[in-house]
């Protein structure tokens, strides 16, 4: 209360980033995105099979910050929470994101690309093509080819949900689905991003109270999104398992990424000059806190998905785990138990260094390092096996660097770019001073 | 005439609102007293730097308490059902003492390698001990339970779970003198100063 902020102190229009100031981070991404888009186009059509999975996990380690963005817009509108109002403008930006990505992911919808991914859409074509011979629908022809290979039982089971649209067009394929992912999760972004500038003009409360009854009825279909989005794209890769984990899963990894970047996104305006009155050690406890609950909360789900899988010893369903806990992959699991909860958990547990933004700056890189570790863990080991070529292929790694560079570099690059799109704080929110201010 | 012993506990002062408890607790910080206490009805957030009240042990105490919960769990598990002990480590003392019986299930193994069977196991202990230290270290830092509080012979004082905000200075403080303290929180802006007695 000795230091107390008020509106007078803080500059009128709020502040607005300046890309030159910036001018070496922004270089490096744009580098980066351009060198890593010509390396990706070259193995795009040289290496089409290895380089899918390459494009897909560079596109789905990306998708999980914009996800964790416009998870934590919506939370903190739901809840009525004041605290993060000096941040709101970061996660809005970052939800944004997400319709370009939409861009960059569009090649996986090509049939050239995904037929290296998805063994299930391949079965499914054939199944479509003996369809269009002998008659009959799909899901019949399917269920003839099972009668040959009992794999495929399980397909033709999963039909109602996993399912291709080729000569026709089922309502709910998984290409429309893919499509509709983008399309909602940009739509909230925008909705919420456009409300937040509304209240720029007029400062007006009404935008704070619309702003929650919409996070309050999208938070479902968000929810519905990004778990689907999961099963879609990772979990089918591997068509006869399951896991009613894995949502939850990602979405864990997603929100705790995402504060680790929103974090270091702070930090890294603050040393430009920006953000000094607005966001403070307080700030940094609370965004740590977060931190440290979703490190629990994902090994939590992380551990229960394992436990069940292991203790229960289905075959379907040990086949995820096997292919992870065996060769090299072994010690990557290990690794990731070490990495991902204990040495976290461990960094985050004392209350003065979630206050020291040095010691939270080495906390979140290391945050999202684990995270992409994690992802690509949960990619890569289905890469082998799926193209017959062992359980790990020679020099492919060169083609996942360069699918993240491109990926990371390109939607970075435009990310901190559009930051000087508007003020880096809502500053006409009628309840900034209250975030400025927050003791916890 | 009453025949009655006294012994002065010290003075309470009753404020008007947080803001005013908020100024009177860094004046009195900053006065130099040691042996003082806010009472209010609610927490007060920054009351702890305004108190200059430095960090608690407990932190440290129930973490101390949660590492013994793991510990705890992972001893008793492994030895009584793994080899872990007996056959990897050499210690064969511990087969003597304890006869390990592995619950073989689903084609586990009896090595060190069944570990995630026993970590629903390990975490809970974590969080019973956790919350036992919480709980007990709570209690023993407050001095709590005990029967009665001097201030409770304060019928002004009921108030500071409705509506009252207090500030008492106890007379066990080296600062504290029956002027210096009176005047020191009338200038802070209390308001009906008491020296509140406790009966012996």
């Amino acid at each position: 209360m000795s230091h107390h902020v008020s509106f007078n102190d803080l500059p009128q229009g709020g502040e607005k980033f300046e890309p030159a100031k910036g001018g070496k981070l922004i270089g490096a991404l744009g580098l980066f995105g351009v060198l890593g888009l010509a390396a990706s186009a070259f193995f795009f059509f040289k290496n089409t099979d290895t380089f899918a999975y390459s494009w897909l996990f560079a596109i789905f380690f990306t998708f999980t910050f914009c996800v964790g963005g416009v998870f934590w817009i919506m939370l903190h509108a739901a809840s009525n929470s004041s605290w993060g109002v000096a941040i709101r403008r970061l996660w809005e930006n970052l939800a944004n994101m997400v319709v370009i990505l939409g861009l960059l992911a569009s090649p996986l919808l090509i049939p050239a690309v995904n037929k290296h991914l998805y063994e299930w859409m391949n079965h499914h074509r054939e199944a479509a093509h003996h369809a269009a011979e002998h008659g009959g629908t799909v899901q019949e022809a399917l269920h003839h080819m099972s009668l040959d290979n009992p794999h495929l039982h399980i397909l033709h089971a999963k039909f109602g949900y996993l399912n291709i649209s080729n000569h026709f067009i089922p309502p709910f394929s998984w290409q429309t689905r893919f499509v509709l992912y983008f399309l909602i999760l940009g739509y909230i972004a925008r909705v919420m991003r456009k409300k937040s500038l509304a209240q720029e003009q007029d400062g007006d409360i009404k935008h704070t109270i619309s702003s929650r009854q919409f996070s309050c009825r999208w938070l479902l279909f968000f929810a519905l999104t990004s778990t689907f989005a999961a099963v879609d794209w990772l979990m089918s890769l591997d068509y006869s398992w399951f896991s009613t984990m894995w949502g939850v899963y990602i979405f864990a990894g997603s929100a705790w990424s995402s504060m680790a970047l929103t974090i270091l996104l702070v930090t890294w305006l603050k040393s430009l000059g920006y953000l000094q009155k607005v966001v403070t050690q307080e700030h940094y406890h609370l965004m740590g806190k977060l931190l440290f609950a979703f490190t629990v909360f994902w090994a939590y789900i992380a551990f229960s998905q394992y436990f069940l899988i292991w203790y229960a010893n289905i075959t379907e369903e040990t086949r995820f785990y096997l292919t992870r806990n065996t060769e090299g992959w072994r010690g990557v699991s290990i690794f990731i138990v070490v990495g991902h909860f204990i040495a976290p958990f461990l960094a985050l547990l004392s209350q003065a260094r979630k206050k020291k933004p040095y010691v939270m700056v080495f906390v979140c890189l290391w945050v999202i390092f684990m995270h992409l570790v994690d992802m690509y863990w949960n990619v890569i080991p289905e890469r082998g096996p799926s193209l017959g070529i062992g359980w790990w292929v020679d020099g492919a790694w060169i083609q996942d660097v360069a699918a993240l560079c491109a990926v990371v570099g390109t939607m970075g690059f435009l990310f901190l770019r559009g930051l000087s799109k508007y003020s880096l704080y809502p500053w006409r929110d009628p309840r900034l001073i209250e975030s400025v201010n927050v003791i916890n | 005439m009453s025949t009655t012993l006294k012994r002065v506990h010290g003075y309470l002062a009753e404020f008007d609102n947080v803001q005013d408890l908020y100024h009177a607790a860094e004046h009195v910080r900053d006065a130099g007293y040691s042996r003082w206490d806010v009472h209010t009805p609610f927490p007060v957030h920054g009351m702890d730097t305004a108190m200059g009240n430095p960090r608690s042990i407990l932190p440290k105490l129930v973490f101390c308490g949660g590492i013994t919960g793991t510990t705890v769990a992972f001893i008793l598990q492994t030895v009584t059902q793994t080899n872990f002990w007996g056959e990897k480590l050499g210690l064969k003392f511990v087969e003597d003492i304890v006869e390990t019986y592995p619950t073989v299930v689903q084609a586990k193994p009896i090595d060190i390698w069944t570990l995630p069977a026993f970590f629903p196991v390990m975490f809970e202990l974590t969080i019973l001990f956790s919350a036992f230290t919480t709980l007990f270290g709570l209690l023993a830092l407050m001095g709590l339970p005990r029967w009665n509080h001097p201030l409770f012979t304060s019928k002004r004082f009921a108030k500071f779970s409705d509506d009252g905000f207090f500030v008492c200075i106890e007379a066990r403080d080296p600062k504290f003198s029956q002027d210096g303290t009176k005047a020191l929180l009338e200038k802070a802006g209390g308001k009906n100063v008491e020296l509140v007695e406790d009966e012996i």
